[in-house]
Parts: C-alpha cells; structure tokens; sequence
C-alpha cells in the first residue's frame, strides 16, 4: 500500500464530488433517473390538458408547435400522447389547433383540484417554505388517486381557495369564480384588496414573497406610472415594478366597503405604544395561526411591548397579562389598530 | 349504537364544515376570549395605582438589555461549568479511590476467597464492576453539582430569558431559542439534554434540538479533553503558557461543538427537516424564587439519578464486553488485538489508530471509560509495564504515566488532536441514542442522529490528518 | 391582612384533617379519579405535591410535565386517584401534550377535575377553563397562586366568579399550602355529589355557527342520548378532528372504559 496525503485527498475530494454529482438537488443524475422513470404517459397527458385548460380562456390557438416548445417533454412523447388523447376523446382538433372536450375539462379540473389541494396541504399541515408549494403540487397532482383527493379535501375541511387565492374546484368540477384585475392597473387613490398572487414564474414570485406582501390585505396605490407602483398596505409602503405587480390580483373596493384605514401590523409597533388587535392575517396558517389564538392573540386583545431583544429580535409582547416573546415574520401577520 | 345514523353526523358535519368555511377555529377562540374577558370584569378588579414597582420589570430590563445581557448569561454559563468541573474533582477522586483502589480488590479478593474460577472472577469484577464503578466516579459528582445549578435557574424563571437573548441566533440556523438551554444543558449530559427538548413545542425545530444535542460537550468528555490537553498540547509550549494552552484548547474543542451544531442545525433545517410544521412562542413567566433544598432534592432525583441508572444499565454490560474480548483467544491473538489489527489501517487514515477506534466502539456506552480502555488496550498490545492485567481498565495517578504510556502507542501531537476533535464529534453514548429514541419514537431520527456526528467526525479527523502530514 | 390566618378553615368544622392522608404513589385501590389540569406555569405541579404529598419537579417554565403523572390521598376513608396532566394553553390545538390532557378528561371520565389557574392572569387561563366546562360538568376552580395576586393588588370576588363559571372557586397558594384543606374539602363534597356544578358554557359564538353546533349536537345526543358533552363533540368535528371521528365511530365518546 503506498500511502500519500495528497493522493488520499484526491480520491476523498474525488469521491465527494461524485456524490454531489449523482444526488444534487433537481440536476443531480439520481433525480434525473427518478424523473425520467416518472414521465409516464399519464403525467404527459395531465400536463397537456391542463395546459389547454389555462388557455382556453384567452381564446388562443394551440398548435403541437406550442406544445412541444412549452412541455418540458421530447417531441416524440407528446405528439404520442395527442394521439392517444384524440382517440379517447378528451381533446378534439379544429384545423390545427387543439380544444378541450367536455370530459377533458372535467380532466383537467380534477387535476387542477389535486394540485391546489395539495398546495393548501403543504401550507396548512407541514412546514415547507411557499416557494416550494407549487414545485411540489406539480408532482403531487399526477400521484394521487380520487379517493386521496377527497381524503384530502375533507382532512382540510373542504376549502375553497388554495393559499394563493385561486379557487379549488369542487368534486364535481365547480369552482367559486373570483374577478378581480391586475394591481398594475389600479390607478393613484384605488382602494382595494389583494386576492390573489400568482406562483408562476418562479422569478417574480419569490421578488413578491421577499417584499412580505400578504394575501387578502388591504392597499391603496400612491403613484403608478410606467417604471414604478406604490402603494400602501397594514400600514407599510411598498414599491413594485408594473411587471411584478400585475403577477397581483386586486378587487376593488367600494369606499363603504373600506373598513379601517389605520390598519398596522404588530411589528410595527413601537415601545410604550399600545394597540388593539384586529386580526390575524391570512397568511398566518396552520398550527402556527392556532397558537398564536391559544394565546390570546385575538380579536380586540390589548397589546404592548414588553421587552426588547438585545439582538432586535424576537420582541417580548405584553398580551393578557403574559409576556409572550414573538419573531418579526409572526409578528408583522398580526394586524392591530393604533388608537 | 347505528352505523348508519354515526355515519350521517359524520356527513352532517362535514356539510356545515363547508358552509361555515375555514374561519371557525378563529371565530371559536374569539368567542371563548370575548366570554373570559367579561367574567373577568365582573369578578376581577384592579387597583392600578398601588403597583408602581415591579420588580419582574427591573430585573428582565437588565438580564436582555444590549449591555448587560449577554455578559450575564455567558458569565452564569461559565461559572456553572466552571464550578462542575472543578467541584467535581474532589469528590470524583475520593469515589474513585473508594470504588477502584478500595473496593474493586476486596471484591477480587472475596471472589477468591469463595472458589470463583479466574475467568468469572475477571469477568465480574475486572469487566462488570469496574465499568460501572468508572461510570458512577466519573459521572455522579458533576452531574450531582451541574443539575441542581441550572434547575435552580429554571426555577427562578432565568432560562426563558436566556432563550429570549439568544433567539436571533438560533432563527438565522433554523433553531429555537431554546435551543440555547438544550444546548447548555447537553454540557451536563446529552440524554438529559435531548429530554429537556420537550420544552421546544415546534416539532422541527425540537427535532433539531434532539439531533444536534450530541455537539455540546458533555461531563463524560471533558475529563478526555483536559488529560489530552494538558498531555499533548501543554507540551508543545514553553512551561509557563502549559496550563493557558490547554485550557484555551479544550474551550476551542466546546466553541467548535457548538459551530458545528449551529452549522447542521441550518443543514438540518435546509434539507432533511424542511417538511416538518414549525411554529414559535416563547412564554416569559414571571420570576419565582426557587425553593432551594426541595429544588437540589428533586433535580437530584429526576435528573441525576435517572440518568447514572441508566448509564450504569448500559455500562455493566460494555464492562463485560471489554473484558471479554481481551481474555477470548482465536488462535493465540485475543479478540481484542486481532479487531486492533483490522482497524489500524483506516485508524492510520483518521490520524488515529486501532486502538482508539476500538476504544470508541466498546466505550458506546459510556463515555467515560474510554480513556481506561485505551489505556488498558494500549499496555496490552504494546506489552509494556503499567497494566493491572488484560481486560482490565485503568488509569494512573499521574498524568506523566498516562503520558509516557500513550507515547509508547505511538502517539504524536496529531493522534491527541485528531481524539480530541474525535471525542467531541462521534456517535452519542447508548444513553443517549435509547432517549433519542424514547423522545422521538422514530427510529428514522435515531439513526440519523447517530450516524451524522461519526460521518462528521471521519470527515473532520481524516483533512486535519492528511493537511497535517502534507504541511508539518 | 396581618391577623387572617393562613388557612381560613384549618379550624372550621367541614375540614377534617384528622380524616387526610396523603399516599404518595401508592395508587391501588382507589373510589375516585381526580384530573388536574391548567395551563403552564400556574404552579400546578405544586397543587399536585400539596395534594399527594409526592416531590415531583417542577419547572418555572411551559412544557415540564409531558407525561401523565399520578399520585393519591385518602380523605375521610376514600381514596383518591391524581392525576397530574400536561400544562397547555387550550385543548384546541393538536400538539402532543394537549392530546394527552384532553383525552384524559374526555376519556378518562375523571370524577373531577381540578382546573389550576393564576389568579394573576385569570383572563388568559379562563381560555382554557371554558374550554374544558364544555368537555365535563363536575369541576373546581383552583385559583393558585392567590398570594401573588394579592401583591399586584388584585382582587378577585371568588363569590361572583364562581357564580359565573358554575362551579366551585377555591383561592389558594400551593407553595404555603394555604386553601389545600378547602380544596380537598371541595373536591371530597363533588365526589360525593353534595356539590353540584352548572357549568358555563362558551357564549359569543357568532350566530351562523352557533346554529351549525346546535344542530350538530342534537343529532349526536339522539345517538348517544347519555352523553353530556355533546356540544364539545360538534366544536371538534367541525374543526375536523380526526380523533374525535373515529371515537365516535367506535362508541368510544360514550363508553366509560379508557
């Protein structure tokens, strides 16, 4: 055996490297393998009809060109799949571009139900970071069987709308439609309330998380040109450009709809300020909304800080006589009413 | 009782589930607040005006104030460890020198005296015995003094301040605050470290308490860390900077423990544990003063007792295990010596070798007889003079014995480094694995907390190993 | 405040003291099972010691006692399981430690149920006290802690509360044993059916659910027309618990075995 440091650390080094190769995260040879040996024909033709489905309301055509540019699947597969589809009668060609029959968009809403169940899962019942909630119902969807689904949607209690504000259809297909506009086309003075963000692209949603914009919160647009919008919401100001913000849906709000203006969130609070609590916000969920209930963060609550932290954060709040210590992010889900 | 009509409350209620919608939790609690707080008003009143001071507030102003704040907790951590250690020294070598030098023969002898052939004799009193006598010298006088003082703190109400102070540190690895007292508690003993987790009620991140706990240096440990120190490290600078050297060594050895427990506790939190609910709250109760002898009675007896049984239970038999493989022959090489043989080459690849890789396997459980064994392997393959008999641990009285044994091993500067960084990042004494276990119910967690110090320990000693010998 | 004495009824002629022993974790044969519960840090561990005679640790600090623990006292020659459960802020939740303590006061069919609360912060621990009314008829109101109350200057009329709450209100400070034979006393007239509660249930319910629960809980009494908790059974099954529904399938809800 002839035994040289360096050499040892070369195969070590070696060795490391061949295993980042092989089980990186999403690039990695193994989750390759593993992807590969799941594009089944079944998740080609799921991902085919909901593609269709999500643009039949913009009336465009959809050609195969489309398909193969868009689907993240080899010509072959897909051209394959359409064939099949044709035959069993979910989709139906008029000239060159494809439709959704009856019993496609019946298809494709199950499929839809599934992912957006599965999303409202992940944010109720584990502890994934939103951004990865809807990588993860992309997957999900094509593996669970009607009878999970309808496990699922009872374990949740039948919601309605997934955590991004869109809509769950119901078993039998119907779904609560939701009007609303793009937030880039409010105009200065608009009052309205968010409710919805989209998740797709990846790119601008997560410059949206990173503001810490939040579901179902209240705004009102300062100033909208061409390069910037501003607005305020609970109390913070907020700047986007028009392309971010139009990944947000408003509904606009009647000016008796409005109710309080000087919403705030907890987190804002100053020392030796008090506040009423009004609520928590939406985006506060799961286990973590019912302890912050259990206690005593509710509706009409006196609060104050207590104590600050020496290293800013969390802060000790002074709520029912206790003093219970809070991280910002739990904080700033709080809204309370300065008076 | 009908199937059929429970089945039908069952549908019933899961048609008004849909129709109330998701905002029942909130509107129940709301409800349940509302009605508290009119009893309240009727049955409660408050006479504001008379409690002007509070002395909660002064003292919770001063333990998380920017200045204060964090030199009051490192002060109370160091005094408290400070006080264990060398509080423990007396009276860990007068049971020392009643259970090993006192005890240990009479038993030898009574066992004679009664007919026992050589190899029971051995195996009980030589194996057995004295591996729990080891564990009881060691163990009991830290524990003993370590216990009692941190309950004390709890009970004042001192240790939510600490994981209050200590939060924004523990969040940026995806950690509790909490965390900061399992933490200091696993200083102690890591299988009370892991049940003191109960206090995190967030299941990721008690599970990252759970799993990091082995990373905090515990009692059974330090005595390693100070002999290698003051052996290998003391000598390397002149005489007067000795005990300086050692000390700021084996404090090294604690604050690498605790970087590479912030560090897989981020790692931990990033991969792994990701799918795992996470929530927070941190209750600051207010301050109680501690009744102080019932306080020492029962940590005594909760904490301290429990835990040597428990070592004890699981060093009788590692006792039996080491005699036994130094006194089984194959062929004409003992157990012992042919598994040293085996080992050698991949200890050699660690910086350390045969012996101490052995001494880690039997010394599972209990960490406190791993230099006894190393020791008693040592003399047994180098041959020379300084053991009591094979399979027999122990440990001498000077550390320049100790020294010149270790020496004759083949140990160099790098071997003691390499045990040192060894002896903080391996795989938990069986103690603790068995509470992991009990705690998490999941033998997935069990594994993985067991698994990931020793790969962390291989990878660690085998750079310093080959960076050592390409550069010095 | 000087001239009261530490214990108003040590002399008076309902407590027996002579008729008390304190059994420690000797919990064999027993007459009655008593739960303890309450939220953290309401020094009900030190209720529980004062009550068994038992040592058990306690922490300042939420979350200590995660596991049931027991202990017994014989009061007038009846014996009297303790059950010492986990400190929680509510029973709504679905953590570990608030399981073990709502299924033990749902299953376990305790007796009584001992409710430990800081008299300081009363609006808080009523959260939990109005929650476990719903679950069982026969409790008592353990208002601990009753001597640092006082210090911050808080009166608490236990006539008015305990008027309001339905049951028995009993002022104590455990650490100095003080209202210990009252409660012992109290516990003892429930058990015995001399005291009997009407307990408060939630009001406030906004009107749409509260009308769901009505109608929930009548058809779950017409099944199980024994069952007293009826309208707690509903709160759960609208939050969908899993537990519940399966307790009501297998008849659990109902039975008295746990």
């Amino acid at each position: 055996m002839n035994y040289n440091p360096i050499t040892a650390l070369l195969i070590f080094f070696g060795i490391s490297l061949l295993l980042f190769f092989v089980f990186r995260p999403k690039k990695g040879i193994y989750s390759l393998l593993k992807n590969m040996y799941h594009q089944e024909d079944k998740m080609i033709i799921e991902d085919i009809l909901k593609f269709l489905y999500h643009n039949q309301t913009s009336n465009k055509h959809i050609t195969t060109n489309h398909l193969t540019s868009t689907l993240e699947f080899s010509n072959d597969i897909i051209v394959e799949s359409l064939k099949t589809m044709l035959a069993n009668e979910l989709i139906s060609l008029e000239k060159d571009s494809y439709k959704l029959t009856t019993a496609g968009s019946e298809y494709a809403l199950q499929i839809i139900r599934a992912h957006r169940l599965w999303e409202k899962y992940l944010s109720e019942k584990t502890g994934f970071h939103k951004e990865e909630w809807h990588e993860r119902a992309e997957k999900k969807e094509h593996e669970l069987s009607q009878s999970e689904i309808d496990k699922l949607s009872n374990l949740l209690g039948h919601p309605k709308f997934d955590p991004h504000g869109d809509p769950i259809p119901t078993k039998k297909g119907k779904m609560v439609s939701s009007k609303g506009i793009p937030l880039s086309s409010l105009k200065e003075g608009d009052i309205g309330k968010i409710i919805h963000i989209e998740d797709k692209p990846d790119i601008i949603y997560k410059q949206i998380l990173a503001e810490n914009i939040y579901l179902y919160s209240t705004v009102r647009v300062i100033e909208n040109n061409p390069k910037r919008i501003v607005f305020h919401s609970e109390g913070e100001q907020f700047i986007l450009a028009p392309i971010v913000a139009g990944n947000i849906t408003i509904s606009l709000l009647e000016k008796d709809e409005i109710q309080e203006e000087n919403i705030a969130r907890l987190s804002s609070l100053k020392f030796e300020e008090t506040a009423m609590i009004v609520g928590l916000s939406k985006e506060c969920r799961g286990e973590s909304r019912r302890r912050l209930l259990d206690l005593g963060f509710v509706k009409g609550a006196i609060v104050a800080i207590d104590l600050l932290n020496p290293l800013g954060d969390p802060k000790a709040y002074l709520i029912k006589g206790t003093s219970i210590a809070l991280r910002k992010d739990q904080a700033s889900k709080i809204l309370i009413n300065r008076n | 009782m009908n199937t059929k009509n429970i089945d039908d409350i069952i549908a019933l209620s899961e048609e008004l589930r849909w129709e109330i919608g998701d905002d029942f939790h909130d509107n129940l609690s709301e409800s349940i607040y509302a009605d508290a707080s009119r009893i309240v008003e009727d049955a409660v009143t408050k006479d504001n005006k008379k409690s002007k001071f509070r002395l909660d507030a002064r003292i919770d102003k001063i333990v998380t104030s920017r200045i204060w704040g964090f030199p009051i907790m490192l002060f109370i951590l160091g005094a408290v460890l400070w006080l264990t250690i060398i509080g423990a020294n007396y009276p860990s070598s007068m049971l020392a020198s009643l259970l090993l030098d006192n005890i240990h023969p009479i038993l030898k002898d009574f066992g004679t005296n009664l007919g026992f052939p050589w190899w029971l004799n051995g195996f009980l009193f030589d194996g057995v015995y004295l591996a729990v006598a080891w564990v009881i010298a060691v163990m009991l006088p830290p524990m003993a003094i370590f216990f009692p003082l941190f309950t004390l703190f709890e009970d004042f109400g001192y240790l939510p301040r600490v994981a209050f102070n200590m939060d924004n540190l523990f969040k940026r690895s995806g950690a509790h605050g909490k965390q900061a007292l399992t933490m200091s508690m696993g200083f102690g003993c890591n299988a009370a470290g892991v049940v003191a987790t109960r206090i995190i009620d967030s299941p990721r991140e008690r599970l990252i308490a759970i799993i990091t706990n082995n990373f905090s240096l515990c009692n059974g440990r330090w005595p390693t860390q100070i002999l290698l120190a003051t052996i290998f490290i003391g000598a390397v600078v002149p005489e007067s900077y000795s005990s300086l050297a050692s000390l700021s060594a084996v404090i090294g050895i604690a604050i690498l423990g605790i970087f590479f427990m912030f560090f897989f506790s981020w790692a931990l939190s990033k991969t792994v544990l990701k799918g795992e609910v996470s929530t927070f709250n941190l209750e600051l109760p207010p301050y109680r003063p501690p009744v102080f002898w019932k306080t020492i009675y029962t940590s005594l007896i909760d904490r301290t007792l429990i835990v040597l049984w428990r070592a004890i239970v699981f060093a009788a038999p590692a006792g039996a295990v080491i005699w036994l493989i130094s006194n089984v022959f194959i062929g004409d090489q003992s157990v012992a010596s042919w598994l040293i043989d085996s080992f050698d080459d991949f200890g050699f690849l660690l910086g350390l070798n045969g012996v101490i890789l052995l001494a880690y396997i039997v010394a599972i459980p209990a960490n406190e007889i791993v230099i006894p064994t190393i020791l008693m392997l040592t003399v047994m393959v180098t041959g020379i003079s300084g053991g009591v008999g094979d399979g027999v641990m122990f440990e001498l009285d000077s550390v320049t014995a100790t020294a010149d044994i270790l020496r004759a091993g083949g140990w160099t500067l790098l071997t003691a480094i390499n045990v040192m960084l060894f002896s903080l990042l391996h795989n938990p004494c069986s103690t603790t694995i068995y509470t992991i276990y009990k705690e998490t119910n999941s033998l997935k967690w069990t594994v993985v907390a067991t698994l990931l110090p020793v790969f962390a320990g291989f990878i660690i000693t085998f750079l310093v190993a080959q960076l050592w010998r390409i550069f010095i | 405040m000087k001239n009261k004495p530490q214990s108003a009824c040590e002399t008076c002629a309902h407590f027996n003291a002579d008729g008390l022993k304190k059994l420690g974790v000797k919990t064999g044969d027993f007459d009655f099972v008593v739960a303890l519960a309450g939220n953290p840090n309401t020094g009900k561990s030190t209720v529980f010691n004062a009550l068994t005679g038992l040592r058990q640790h306690t922490g300042n600090w939420p979350g200590k006692t995660v596991t049931r623990a027991e202990g017994a006292f014989e009061y007038n020659n009846e014996k009297f399981k303790l059950v010492d459960l986990p400190g929680t802020y509510s029973l709504l939740s679905t953590s570990e430690d608030e399981e073990v303590a709502r299924d033990f006061i749902l299953f376990g069919k305790p007796t009584v149920t001992v409710i430990v609360v800081d008299a300081s912060r009363l609006e808080r621990n009523l959260n939990l006290v109005l929650q476990i009314l719903e679950i069982t008829n026969n409790a008592v109101l353990c208002l601990n802690l009753i001597d640092e109350a006082e210090r911050n200057n808080i009166k608490i009329d236990t006539r008015i509360l305990a008027k309001d709450l339905g049951i028995p209100v009993v002022p104590t400070s455990a650490r100095f044993q003080r209202g210990i034979p009252e409660l012992i006393q109290t516990i003892s007239e429930l058990a015995n059916g001399k005291i009997k509660c009407k307990p408060r249930k939630i009001k406030n319910i906004p009107k749409n659910i509260e009308s769901s629960i009505q109608k929930l809980s009548k058809t779950i009494e017409k099944e199980y027309p024994n069952i007293s908790n009826s309208r707690w059974i509903a709160f759960r099954l609208l939050e969908g618990d899993a537990q519940i529904i399966e307790a009501l399938k297998t008849g659990k809800i109902a039975s008295n075995e746990y």
